[in-house]
């Protein structure tokens, strides 16, 4: 519709709209991404350096029946890699206005983010042995515990933001929300790298 | 719960049924989102944690007279109370109350309307105060570190990693607060201090309370599941302990030097010497300071593990390079006062008090990274602490008095702040003075069972022990004088909108601020817009006269 010089008229008076509001969701699930990887790395530091400890006194580090598949911890990695995959896919689309693929690359996301959790249970049922039988068994299952807690909170998180994309509030010029949840997501996969490594490959 | 906050964006009221009154009374305090107002509640809650640590930091002063036996209490207790001294003192009272004054200043330094996150520092108070309650209550229960009571020392664990997440909570929302909502022409460079330091500390404490969550998350299953490969609840403090040691204990006291790099320059009626400088020594002092590393080490079976970073070359280094920010900024400041028209104002003379303090905490530090001197683990490390810890809260004061046009709206009685800071400066320096030579005679920091193991000279030991705890008396009644200074009625007519001649933005508003904070922003081309304003408007009207006159 052509603007009139009576509209012009009618706005004159009208304060300037303020600027959005930059990044701000973004920048505090950045700070609280930071945060959250801190907690998990600081315990898969624990873990790495008590295993130096015992394997640099000669001794085994895992107990005799104890069983860390590569399996179960390979799949999960892998799931979570594509999901995130899936997650720079949904916010790609969100920004170009391709609603269609964004619900498709968000409901990819979080059936593969849902899918990694029973390979963790998997892992755990394979290990042979019960999270209090020794202190290695406990802090095995309190690190990939509080990873599947993590992975938990993003997948809210993600869930959340499909629904607003769903409800028309993230569009191709607001998706800072789905941004902000994808970046959750790659630390959660990548803080699993850490998990992954120290744990399931190194054993 | 319903909340309420200060609107982003002013837009006209619908036409309609008129909206429901504001809530008021309790409700509007427990309902409010409102950043002043939740600064408000941290500041003061925290400030009865940290007369409660000072407190108890008196009783355990008063039994180490006697190191010959159990005085005060008896011997279970007294080393609880020894843990609780110090962590009271960090997590329930200057890290909150640091918070709380960011929540209340930064939005207004920055040029914002409110916090990023006002829900979230609302929650995160009210979480704060849970755990702190909880926390109380499981000492109360026998279950503080080396307490009898398994469940509650479990319950302690647990309290305590929930006030960590809120304390990590409320940092999110002031340092995205700074990053993203700075007033047009407010580039990162032209950042007031405070805001800055606020920045580089909770960035910092963004990547160390975590840590110590998950250090404690390690102890809380290993209490509650029996494996004991941290020591039990004996084992508990050991774990804690590391936030209390250098490089650790400079990070609570970031924001502090962002305070009185704030308060300096207006009391010196000039720019802050070289503010980008400024900037640089604050986040080297914060980089220096994240200690994470160095902590007691972790064992298969319980066994204490040696520390491989004591000693070592990066943890001596770090002892001595984090005197050269505070050197340097104590030198700044020297700069700025020596050019200036020095006014001497409560502020001031706090924030001058505060920056001694900490220059004497960490040169203190870079004491104990000398294995010669072997103090690490005496009481000369205690009175470290204290200078670092107490120097914080003497720059908080600072702060506050400052700040509390806008926080409370109005001016705080002189008298009594004066008064209440020289005695929290003065015992804080008796007591760590004498803590510190005590320590020299190789007093051991921690509570043993036997507390004359390994002292020598034990009558000259007795003495300084009593002075020291003569000295706590003195800081906690300096620090009872403070939290006075801030229940003391108005007076007089309403404060003025800037009674200091500030330079930064939140002098730009009036006194206390209204919703919203700014009904217009001055234009920001430096770091101290309304100096800017001042000088160009003083200039301006010295020409128009010379003008005249000619």
């Amino acid at each position: 519709m052509a603007t009139t010089s009576a509209d012009i008229e009618v706005f004159a008076g009208a304060p300037a709209a303020e600027p959005p509001r930059p990044r701000v969701l973004l920048v505090g699930a950045a700070l609280a991404s930071g945060a959250a990887a801190m907690l998990l790395l600081a315990l898969v530091a624990v873990y790495t350096s008590m295993r130096a400890d015992v394997i640099a006194g000669g001794e085994r580090w895992l107990p005799e029946d104890a069983n860390v598949q590569l399996s179960p911890g390979n799949m999960g990695m892998v799931t979570l890699l594509m999901s995130a995959v899936t997650v720079a896919w949904a916010v790609y689309s969100l920004r170009n206005d391709d609603r269609v693929h964004a619900y498709l690359a968000f409901g990819l996301s979080i059936l593969l983010g849902i899918a990694y959790i029973p390979t963790v249970v998997y892992g755990w049922q394979q290990f042979g042995v019960g999270a209090t039988s020794s202190t290695q068994a406990l802090l095995i299952f309190t690190i990939t515990g509080l990873h599947v807690a993590m992975a938990g909170v993003g997948l809210l998180f993600l869930a959340v933001m499909a629904f607003r994309a769903l409800g028309g509030q993230l569009t191709g010029r607001a998706a800072e929300g789905a941004a902000a949840a994808a970046l959750y997501w790659y630390v959660t996969v990548a803080v699993y790298g850490a998990v992954w490594y120290g744990i399931t490959i190194t054993k | 719960m319903t909340v309420t906050e200060a609107p982003r964006d002013v837009v006209e009221a619908p036409a309609g049924p008129a909206p429901s009154t504001p809530p008021t009374g309790l409700a509007a305090v427990v309902g409010s989102g409102d950043p002043r107002t939740v600064g408000k509640l941290f500041v003061g809650t925290s400030l009865l944690f940290l007369l409660m640590a000072g407190v108890v930091a008196v009783l355990v002063g008063f039994e180490r007279v006697d190191l010959s036996g159990f005085e005060v209490v008896d011997s279970d207790v007294v080393r609880q109370l020894f843990t609780l001294q110090s962590t009271a003192a960090v997590f329930l009272g200057i890290l909150p109350l640091l918070i709380g004054l960011a929540t209340a200043v930064v939005p207004l330094q920055v040029g914002a309307s409110t916090v990023a996150f006002p829900r979230a520092s609302a929650a995160a108070y009210w979480t704060f105060l849970a755990s702190g309650g909880v926390i109380l209550a499981a000492y109360a229960l026998d279950g503080g570190p080396f307490g009898n009571d398994g469940e509650a020392v479990a319950l302690f664990v647990a309290a305590f990693i929930a006030l960590l997440v809120a304390l990590a909570v409320a940092t999110v929302s002031v340092v995205t607060t700074v990053l993203t909502l700075r007033a047009p022409g407010m580039t990162l460079r032209r950042t007031p201090l405070f805001s800055w330091s606020m920045v580089v500390g909770g960035t910092v404490w963004l990547l160390t309370l975590p840590v110590l969550a998950a250090v404690m998350l390690l102890v809380y299953v290993d209490l509650r599941y029996g494996q004991q490969f941290l020591g039990g609840s004996d084992g508990v403090y050991d774990r804690i302990a590391w936030s209390f040691w250098q490089p650790t204990v400079y990070v609570f006291a970031v924001p502090a030097l962002g305070i009185i790099a704030d308060v300096v320059p207006v009391f010196a009626r000039r720019r802050h010497h070289r503010h980008t400088t400024a900037m640089a020594l604050i986040g080297l002092f914060g980089a220096l300071a994240f200690g994470a590393w160095a902590q007691i080490g972790f064992s298969v079976d319980g066994q204490s593990d040696p520390t491989d970073w004591l000693y070592d070359g990066v943890w001596i280094a770090v002892g001595f390079l984090a005197l050269v920010p505070v050197v340097g900024l104590l030198g700044l400041w020297a700069a700025t006062l020596g050019r200036g028209r020095v006014r001497l104002g409560t502020p001031l003379i706090l924030a001058l008090f505060s920056g001694l303090l900490i220059g004497g905490g960490v040169a203190a530090g870079a004491v104990t990274v000398i294995e010669e001197a072997n103090v690490l683990t005496t009481t000369w490390a205690s009175g470290q602490e204290l200078l670092m810890v107490l120097g914080t809260l003497v720059a908080a004061a600072a702060g506050l008095a400052f700040w509390a046009p806008k926080i409370y709206g109005k001016l705080l009685p002189d008298g009594l702040v004066r008064l209440g800071a020289t005695l929290l400066t003065l015992g804080a320096g008796v007591a760590a003075v004498t803590y510190g030579i005590a320590g020299l005679y190789d007093q051991p920091r921690s509570i043993a069972l036997d507390a004359t193991a390994g002292v020598s000279e034990i009558d000259t030991v007795e003495t300084l022990n009593l002075v020291a705890a003569v000295g706590l008396a003195v800081a906690v009644a300096g620090a009872l004088a403070v939290a006075a200074a801030l229940l003391a009625p108005k007076r007089g007519r309403a404060v003025a909108d800037d009674p200091w001649e500030g330079h930064t933005l939140e002098w730009a508003t009036t006194s206390p601020p209204p919703v919203g904070n700014f009904a217009s922003l001055p234009g920001v081309t430096s770091e101290a817009p309304l100096y800017d304003a001042r000088y160009a408007a003083a200039s301006a009207s010295a020409s128009e006269s010379a003008e005249a006159s000619a």
